[in-house]
C-alpha cells in the first residue's frame, strides 16, 4: 500500500517538471515586457533596468530557467511584479475559495448524478431513462458561464435569493455566496455523472455475479446496489476524478462570472498584467492539485477494488 | 410419493427484433427428493433455459415462459407472484453456474458471499452465521477455511471458486440444487474433484440435484437418471445405466458413441453429421430427423410422442418405438 502510494508520487515528478517547463517557456514567448507593464510607459531606462535586475529578468534565459526551477522546488514563488505581495500569500488567500467552490460543485454533482444514473439504468428504455437522457444532453450543451449568467440574473438580481457577487465572510454567508456558482458548475457535472453511472451500472447488471445474487434470493434493490453499484463505482470514480479537474478549470470562468475571489480570478488578472511570478505560482499550484487528484483517484480504486490491492 | 420438482409441458420463447422464437418446447420431466437427474444436450438445446425457468431467472424480455407448469413441492412456481420467488431462490432451490470466474462478485469477500443467502433467509446471529460459513467451506474441501473467509474471489483458483459456489448454494440446505455445467470451465483433474465434492454433498445433505451438462461422462459420475434434450425438446429419458447400455433414441446413441473411452483411443470418434438446427426452424416432424441415420418417411411428417420402453425409460422416436405400445406417462 505504502509502496503503491510512493510509486505513484514518484511517477508525478516528471509530469510536474514538464508542466513547469511549459509554463516557463510559454510565458517567455508571450509578447509584452513585464517591466514596462509593471512600471508604466513613462518609466526611465534606468528604472526599467533596475527592475529587471531585481526580478532576475536580465539573466540569460537558461539561467532564468534554473533559477525558476530552484525557486519552485523551495516553494518560493517570489513576489508579484505589480503589487509586491508574496505570491505564496496571494495563493493562500485565493485557493480556499476555489477549493470550496470546486468541492461543493462536485458534491452537488455527485449527489444528483448518481441517483439519476441509477434511475435511468434501472428503468432502462422507460420514461425516466429518456428524461435523464434529455437532462444530460442539456447539461452537456449549455456552457457553464452562460448558465451562470442566467442563474445570476434570475436568482440574484430578480429574486434576490442569493448575493450577486463576492464570497462572504462567516460560514453561513460563505455558504450562501457559494450556492449559486456551485449549482452552476454542478449542473454539467451531474449530467456527466448520470450518464457515466447509467452506462457502468447497465454493464455491471448484466454480469454473472448479479445473476448469482438473484439466484441466492437477493431482491432487486440488493442485487442493484449491493452487488451492482459497488462494481460500477470503478469507472465512476475515474470519471469523477477526471471531471474534478474539469470542474477546477471550469471554476476559473465561474469565478469571473460571479466575481468571486479565487485562483482562477487571480490567474486571469495576472496574465493580463504579465505578472510572471503569480502566473508561475498559480499554474504550479494548479498542476500540483491536478496530480494530487489523480493520486487520490488511484487510491480510491484501492478502497473499491480488492484486486488492485493485490497489485494486479 | 409426489416428486419434488415436476416440470410439465414447459415452453419458452425468445423475442428478438420483433420475431418470436420457440427455444424450449413441451419439456416435461421430474426430479424426486434426494435424486440426481442429469439434463444433457448440446449448446442451444434449451437445457440451461429450462433450468433458469425453474428459478424464474430468465430475463424478461427477451425471454418469456409461454406455457407449462413447474411444480415444486406441489406448488406451481410459475403461478407465484414475482416477489415471492426471492424467498425460494437460494433457500429451497439454489443454483450453481457454469463460469466460476465471473459468477462470484469480485468486490465481496468469500465469507460474505457464502453467508449472504443465510443472512437473507435465516434468522441467525452473526457469530452463528460465520461458524456456518466455515463449516460449509470445509464441507466443499477448502483448506484453512477460517482464514480464507476474508479473501476475495481473485485470490482463488477456478476449481476453488466453483467449490465456493457450491458452498454458497448449499448454505440454506436447499431441497434442490441446480448445477448448470458446473465443471465445464475447469481442467479435467479439477472437474473430477468438483464432481467428488458434489457427490459427497449429496450423500451428506440428501439434496436433490439437477445437473445440466453437455458431457455424458459428467452425468454418469453423479446422476441416477438422465433427461436428453435436443433442439428444445426432451428426446429420451431413463435411468443412467439403461440409457448408457441401450439408448433408444438415435441422438442419444450418437452422443454416446462420440465419448472417448479408455482403451479405445485408436478409434476415430463418432461424430453426428450436421449441426443442431437453429431454434424455431423445425416446422414438422422429429427435430433430429435431418441428421438421423435411421430415419423413416414418417419422421419428417409427425413429431414422435414419448414411447414407453419400460422401467422408466422413454424415447421420442418412431423407429425404436416398441411394437405394441402406448404413449408413456411421463414420469
Amino acid at each position: 500500500m505504502l509502496r503503491l502510494i510512493l510509486g505513484r508520487v514518484l511517477d508525478a515528478v516528471p509530469t510536474i517538471l514538464l508542466i513547469l517547463t511549459l509554463v516557463f517557456v510559454a510565458l517567455r514567448l508571450l509578447p509584452g515586457d513585464p517591466a514596462l507593464l509593471a512600471l508604466g510607459d513613462y518609466a526611465s531606462q534606468e528604472q526599467l533596468a533596475l527592475f529587471r535586475e531585481q526580478m532576475g529578468l536580465n539573466l540569460p534565459i537558461w539561467q532564468q530557467y534554473f533559477v525558476f526551477l530552484w525557486d519552485m522546488v523551495r516553494l518560493d514563488f517570489g513576489r508579484s511584479l505589480t503589487s509586491q505581495n508574496l505570491v505564496v500569500d496571494m495563493i493562500g488567500r485565493n485557493l480556499p475559495y476555489t477549493i470550496e467552490l470546486t468541492l461543493m460543485a462536485m458534491l452537488f454533482g455527485i449527489l444528483a448524478g448518481i441517483p439519476l444514473g441509477v434511475l435511468a439504468a434501472v428503468k432502462r428504455r422507460k420514461w425516466p431513462d429518456a428524461a435523464v437522457r434529455v437532462y444530460s444532453l442539456v447539461g452537456y450543451a449549455v456552457p457553464d458561464f452562460y448558465l451562470g449568467a442566467v442563474l445570476l440574473i434570475v436568482f440574484a438580481l430578480n429574486l434576490g435569493w442569493v448575493p450577486i457577487n463576492g464570497a462572504g465572510t462567516d460560514l453561513a454567508s460563505r455558504l450562501h455566496h457559494l450556492l449559486l456558482p456551485a449549482i452552476t458548475l454542478a449542473f454539467v457535472k451531474s449530467a456527466f455523472v448520470a450518464r457515466l453511472t447509467r452506462t457502468s451500472l447497465l454493464e455491471v447488471l448484466g454480469k454473472d455475479y448479479v445473476r448469482t445474487a438473484r439466484a441466492k434470493g437477493a431482491r432487486e434493490p440488493r442485487a442493484i446496489y449491493r452487488h451492482g453499484l459497488r462494481n460500477a463505482l470503478m469507472p465512476i470514480a475515474t470519471g469523477i476524478g477526471l471531471s474534478l479537474l474539469a470542474t477546477l478549470s471550469g471554476s476559473v470562468a465561474i469565478e469571473l462570472v460571479f466575481n468571486r475571489p479565487g485562483i482562477g480570478e487571480m490567474l486571469i488578472s495576472a496574465i493580463a498584467r504579465r505578472d510572471y511570478p503569480v502566473i508561475q505560482g498559480g499554474v504550479a499550484v494548479f498542476a500540483f492539485i491536478v496530480l494530487s487528484v489523480n493520486l487520490l483517484v488511484d487510491l480510491a480504486y484501492v478502497v473499491i477494488d480488492p484486486r488492485v490491492r493485490a497489485g494486479k | 410419493m409426489s416428486p419434488l420438482l415436476k416440470i410439465d409441458d414447459l415452453a419458452v420463447d425468445f423475442i428478438a427484433k420483433g420475431r418470436i422464437t420457440r427455444v424450449v418446447e413441451g419439456v416435461s420431466f421430474t426430479v424426486n427428493a434426494g435424486e440426481a437427474v442429469g439434463l444433457v444436450g448440446e449448446s442451444g438445446s434449451g437445457k440451461s433455459l429450462t433450468s433458469l425457468a425453474v428459478l424464474r431467472l430468465i430475463p424478461e424480455p427477451p425471454g418469456l415462459i409461454a406455457r407449462g407448469r413447474i411444480e415444486f413441492e406441489g406448488v406451481d412456481l410459475l403461478q407465484l407472484p414475482r416477489d415471492v420467488m426471492p424467498e425460494i431462490r437460494g433457500s429451497k432451490i439454489s443454483m450453481i453456474f457454469q463460469e466460476p470466474m465471473s459468477s462470484l462478485n469480485p468486490v465481496m469477500t468469500i465469507g460474505d458471499q457464502v453467508g449472504e443467502a443465510i443472512k437473507l433467509h435465516r434468522r441467525m446471529s452473526r457469530s452463528d452465521r460465520l461458524a456456518r460459513v466455515v463449516e460449509l467451506l470445509q464441507m466443499v474441501g477448502i483448506p484453512d477455511a477460517e482464514a480464507r473467509m476474508g479473501a476475495y474471489p481473485h485470490q482463488f483458483s477456478g476449481g476453488m471458486r466453483q467449490r465456493v459456489m457450491i458452498a454458497m448454494a448449499l448454505a440454506c440446505e436447499p431441497r434442490l440444487l441446480i448445477a448448470d455445467e458446473p465443471t465445464t470451465a475447469l481442467d479435467v483433474t479439477i472437474q473430477a474433484q468438483v464432481l467428488d465434492v458434489m457427490n459427497k454433498v449429496r450423500q451428506d445433505t440428501g439434496t436433490a440435484v439437477l445437473l445440466i451438462s453437455h458431457d455424458l461422462s459428467v452425468i454418469a459420475e453423479v446422476c441416477d437418471r438422465v433427461v436428453v434434450m435436443y433442439a428444445g425438446r426432451v428426446v429420451e429419458t431413463g435411468p443412467v445405466a439403461t440409457i448408457f447400455d441401450a439408448p433408444a433414441h438415435p441422438y442419444t446413441d450418437g452422443l454416446l458413441r462420440s465419448i472417448v473411452r479408455p482403451g479405445h483411443e485408436e478409434r476415430r470418434l463418432y461424430q453426428i453429421p450436421g449441426s443442431v438446427p437453429p431454434a424455431g426452424s423445425i416446422k414438422a416432424g422429429c427435430p433430429f430427423q435431418p441428421r438421423c441415420p435411421r430415419k423413416i418417411d414418417r419422421c419428417a411428417v409427425d413429431m414422435p410422442p414419448m414411447f414407453d420402453h419400460g422401467a422408466g425409460h422413454g424415447a421420442a422416436c418412431w423407429v425404436t418405438a416398441p411394437v405394441r405400445t402406448t404413449e408413456m406417462e411421463v414420469q
